[in-house]
């Protein structure tokens, strides 16, 4: 693999609540190579908004303390100033958000909103920049682009305002792409579409992305590896190949478990998780996913298991008991 | 859009309906036959037969009132018996001084509260805010015409400043920047009241717009602080500040009323207590309606400014 | 140095959403000392006026031209105006007019629009709309001048009219603000229950909607109250209010305005008891509408 565009190393988030410090993300590192797509995968609660959002330095201001390190493109965001990170934003790493019915102005015109990235981060003239925005519009497939620019957010369906988001992130040609949730607030028929597009703009615009997640289904085809979040930590990452079949993480197995999949017969019932996530400010020392394990030992109640390598190269998994290699290929 | 406009000026033309009504009925509040108690008990027969003619005393009230509206629509608001001045005549003299405060205060009250919200809100409950949310706490509680006499007390009493004390108005033809002087006080006291409501209503719009996720989305874009308050967080902000404004209106002219009494400014206000003290009936009723009709008409035209401003809400 | 990011920004509403578990451990919500002291003054003032002919004043009327314009002393506590009259036995009598006319018109308005605006939410239809609808358009006429208007016209004036004058003219603003707060509570599932259940109009207004829509209210009354003695004292200013020689606030402040540049303690002590009522008045609104946690209300 070539230069690493990101690098995450040991980064921590903690926020102070009124409840005391609650650690949504603790010690993540990964990275990512140029022109590659990661996954970030959990259940709502595992931290894995709060980890992209980190990582492009987006957290709130106050009442938050981010430690570790992370390098976009040798730049390092934890510690720098909103000023420092500015010149980041937009032209190396851009954010695609959850909800397109929230995240546009509702008061701005959507030309404007593009419109604006272009004009301020890249200086361009008015007409260029209207030029310019319109040529994304059309990239990112919204019908007859000329006149949906002067449009409101509020004239146009959720599909194509998340299409506006997917363009204004481009818009300064960034070279990492988080995509936090992107389909989430869509219809299933205009997910895929939202999701086969960004897989095609990567590709031709040479772009990694982070694709975080709930849904496995969203990150099987369309990623090189995923990392598996509980709690806040990552508890298994590996290739996709692997993280789908040599799991050795039961909470993987379980979610892999519990999403629904094409090549099941009619009528399967979908297992689900026992439990709910974990308390992040009433976390034990031991695994946050023991009290929902049936493989959970005294051991994993009271020591909590690092990352260790798995037989296959760049697999690994943080679990006291494993599920043992190679019996995973027949569950799945 | 349409329907949205058709069905305000019906409203619209609702309340000038019953604003006119309410105007019109005014003359028989007063206690006794309306033509003694206008002209005094010493007026001659041929005055108090003028008057009869001019209110149309002898006909039924539904008629005095369509008499009375047909004249009022063709600008004619009668002859004071007191003055022996076109009512009319003197509102068009009066009015400009009143709107000039009104604008010179806005414009005060404005540009003082759009900034001060904003950085009240860039960090809510900081030293700041705090400050700021205390002394307009405080403003809130002076009425204006506590203002004003403070302000006469120590500005042009004390210090002296020329133009600025009772009986010195001067007018803007004779001597522009001796207007200025002159309405100084007035205007300031007027944009404080002001201040005070826009400042607090703003800032609490725009700390709860900050939190909207497009203002995180206008951050990952590398926009400027300054960037994102005024082109992303402050047009969403200012629906509940044009509406203040508007309904503010009503309560600046009678605000502006105090003031003008005190410095014995020729305005509406200073215009309206001297003829309540003489008894001069047909030019209350005259500045009565003007006033009223004016207020409505400017809270009908901020409603198209909101509209503006947000094309969610003509959409809802 | 400067930041968007409050505790409750988005990123931590998303937060307290994905950990929808995270309890936030409720706030003990305290009034303050402050709010007592408000409380406390705002007695103090009730009191004086209610018993300031027991109280050892000095007779408010009288004129002792041997005694003018003096500073404050021991033996006139805020000294005297230029008829050489009491101005600590003016302000104390003056609180009379204020709060008369501020607690008189208050229960006009709410005697009236209360009632109407409890039943238009609660019956809604036809006579809700028409009421609603009747009540915007006198909501749109501008209630200060309509109550100079009319003060103008119907004389002579007197404490009663006034206090009827702003009373009628206060009912719109009552019923919209008593009118949004019922509607917010009627339309809970526990009166929606109540209502299946087949309870009364009567039981469900006096029993269910009324204890809830209180604490509105009440710190709405107590706003409307330093408005109205605002506007009380801003008649007295323009002689529109009681008559000298009876003092009030307003037409205390009115007669000092003559002789400001000669004795301006005159002014001052009328303005600071004006100031400090209306500043305890709204800080008590305040505090009990955040205590209650209502948002809808503004006046």
């Amino acid at each position: 693999m070539s230069e690493k565009l990101l690098v995450v190393k040991d980064l921590s988030t903690t926020f102070a609540t009124a409840g005391g410090p609650l650690p949504a993300v603790g010690g993540v590192s990964f990275d990512l190579g140029e022109n590659e797509t990661i996954g970030i995968v959990g259940e709502s609660g595992s931290g894995k908004t709060v980890l992209s959002r980190t990582i492009m330095g987006l957290q709130p201001r106050t009442n938050v303390t981010v430690t570790g390190s992370a390098q976009i493109d040798g730049f390092e965001v934890v510690g720098a100033s909103e000023n420092e990170k500015r010149k980041i934003w937009g032209t190396e790493v851009a954010m695609i958000f959850q909800d397109p019915m929230t995240s546009l102005n509702p008061v701005m015109r959507i030309g404007k909103q593009i419109d604006e990235s272009l004009r301020v981060r890249l200086g361009m003239s008015k007409a260029d920049a209207k030029a310019r925005a319109i040529e994304l519009l059309e990239l990112v497939g919204i019908p007859s682009p000329t006149e949906r620019y002067s449009a409101y957010p509020g004239q146009l369906s959720g599909g194509m305002r998340q299409r506006v988001v997917i363009a204004i992130a481009l818009a300064c040609s960034p070279k990492l792409l988080m995509a936090d949730e992107p389909t989430t607030g869509l219809d299933v028929t205009i997910q895929a579409q939202i999701l086969n597009l960004l897989d095609e703009l990567r590709g031709r615009l040479k772009m990694s992305v982070i694709l975080v997640t709930h849904d496995l289904g969203v990150v099987a085809t369309r990623t090189s590896r995923i990392i598996v979040m509980y709690a806040g930590r990552i508890v298994e990452t590996g290739t996709t190949r692997d993280v789908f079949y040599h799991h050795r993480m039961p909470y993987t197995r379980a979610l892999l478990e519990s999403s629904p999949k094409v090549s099941n017969h009619s009528h399967t019932r979908l297992i689900t998780i026992p439990g709910r996530p974990p308390n992040l400010l009433k976390l034990s020392d031991g695994c946050s996913f023991a009290p929902r394990c049936k493989f959970a030992t005294d051991q994993c109640h009271l020591v909590r298991p690092e990352l260790q390598p798995s037989v296959e190269p760049g697999h690994s998994f943080a679990c006291w008991n494993p599920l043992p290699v190679n019996q995973n290929e027949a569950t799945t | 859009m349409l329907r949205y406009v058709a069905k305000r000026l019906v409203l619209l033309f609702g309340i000038v309906f019953v604003i006119s009504v309410g105007s019109f009925y005014l003359i028989h509040l007063l206690p006794g036959n309306p033509a003694t108690v206008i002209l005094g008990f010493g007026a001659s027969p041929e005055a108090k037969a003028a008057l009869y003619r001019q209110l149309g005393l002898a006909h039924p009230i539904y008629l005095q009132y369509f008499t009375w509206i047909s004249n009022v629509v063709r600008g004619n608001l009668g002859t004071s018996f007191i003055s022996q001045t076109s009512v009319a005549g003197t509102i068009r003299a009066a009015l400009p001084i009143d709107l000039e405060i009104i604008v010179l205060s806005q414009i005060l009250a404005f540009a003082t509260a759009i900034p001060a919200a904003m950085r009240s809100a860039k960090r809510p409950d900081g030293p700041v805010d705090r400050l700021l949310g205390a002394s307009s706490f405080t403003l809130l509680s002076i009425p204006p015409f506590i203002i004003i006499v403070l302000m006469v007390l120590f500005i042009s009493i004390k210090l002296g400043v020329p133009h600025t004390g009772p009986s010195s108005y001067v007018s803007f033809a004779s001597d522009p920047l001796g207007n200025l002087a002159s309405l100084s006080l007035p205007s300031i006291t007027l944009a404080i009241g002001s201040f005070v409501v826009y400042y607090r209503i703003l800032r609490s719009d725009l700390i709860s717009t900050l939190q909207e996720e497009f203002i995180t989305m206008a951050r990952s874009k590398g926009l400027s602080q300054r960037r994102i308050m005024w082109s992303h967080a402050f047009r969403p902000s200012s629906v509940a500040l044009l509406g203040a404004a508007g309904v503010n209106i009503g309560g600046l002219l009678a605000a502006g009323f105090v003031v003008q009494y005190l410095l014995a400014i020729p305005g509406l206000g200073y215009t309206l207590i001297t003829a309540i003290n003489m008894s001069d009936f047909l030019l209350v009723q005259g500045i009565v309606l003007t006033v009223s009709v004016g207020v409505v008409v400017i809270n009908f035209l901020f409603d198209f400014i909101i509209n503006m401003v947000d094309p969610r809400i003509s959409r809802e | 140095m400067s930041s968007f990011g409050s505790p409750s920004d988005s990123l931590e509403q998303a937060l307290i959403e994905e950990y929808s578990i995270v309890e936030r451990p409720e706030k003990k919500k305290k009034l303050g000392l402050l709010f007592w002291i408000c409380v406390g003054w705002i007695g103090l003032n009730v009191i004086g006026a209610v018993f300031a002919s027991v109280l050892p004043l000095q007779n408010p009327l009288y004129e002792n031209f041997s005694a003018i314009n003096l500073g404050p002393s021991l033996h006139h506590l805020f000294g005297t105006d230029d008829l050489g009259r009491d101005i600590f036995a003016r302000v104390t009598y003056g609180a009379r007019v204020s709060i008369a006319v501020g607690t008189g018109a208050m229960v006009i308005g709410f005697g009236i629009g209360a009632p109407l605006g409890m039943l238009a939410a609660h019956r809604r239809g036809r006579f809700d709309a028409i009421l609603t609808t009747v009540m915007y358009v006198l909501l749109a006429f501008p209630a200060i001048i309509a109550t100079i208007a009319v003060l103008s016209f119907w004389t002579p004036r007197s404490l009663l009219k006034i206090i009827l004058v702003i009373g009628i003219a206060s009912v719109p603003l009552v019923y919209r603000v008593i009118r949004t707060a019922t509607l917010n509570v009627a339309t809970k599932d526990y009166i929606i229950a109540a209502k299946v259940q087949g309870a009364t109009d009567r039981r469900i207004l006096m029993k269910e909607l009324l204890p809830n829509i209180a604490p509105v209210g009440i710190s709405f009354l107590l706003i409307g109250v330093a408005t109205v003695v605002t506007l009380e004292g801003a008649l007295a200013f323009l002689g529109l209010s009681v008559n000298p020689p009876t003092p009030s606030w307003g037409n205390m402040i009115n007669e000092a305005r003559t002789v400001l540049a000669m004795n301006p303690w005159l002014v001052l002590f009328p303005s600071a008891a004006l100031c400090f009522f209306l500043l305890c008045l709204n800080f008590i609104g305040d505090r009990l509408r955040s205590h209650f946690d209502v948002t809808e209300v503004k006046l």
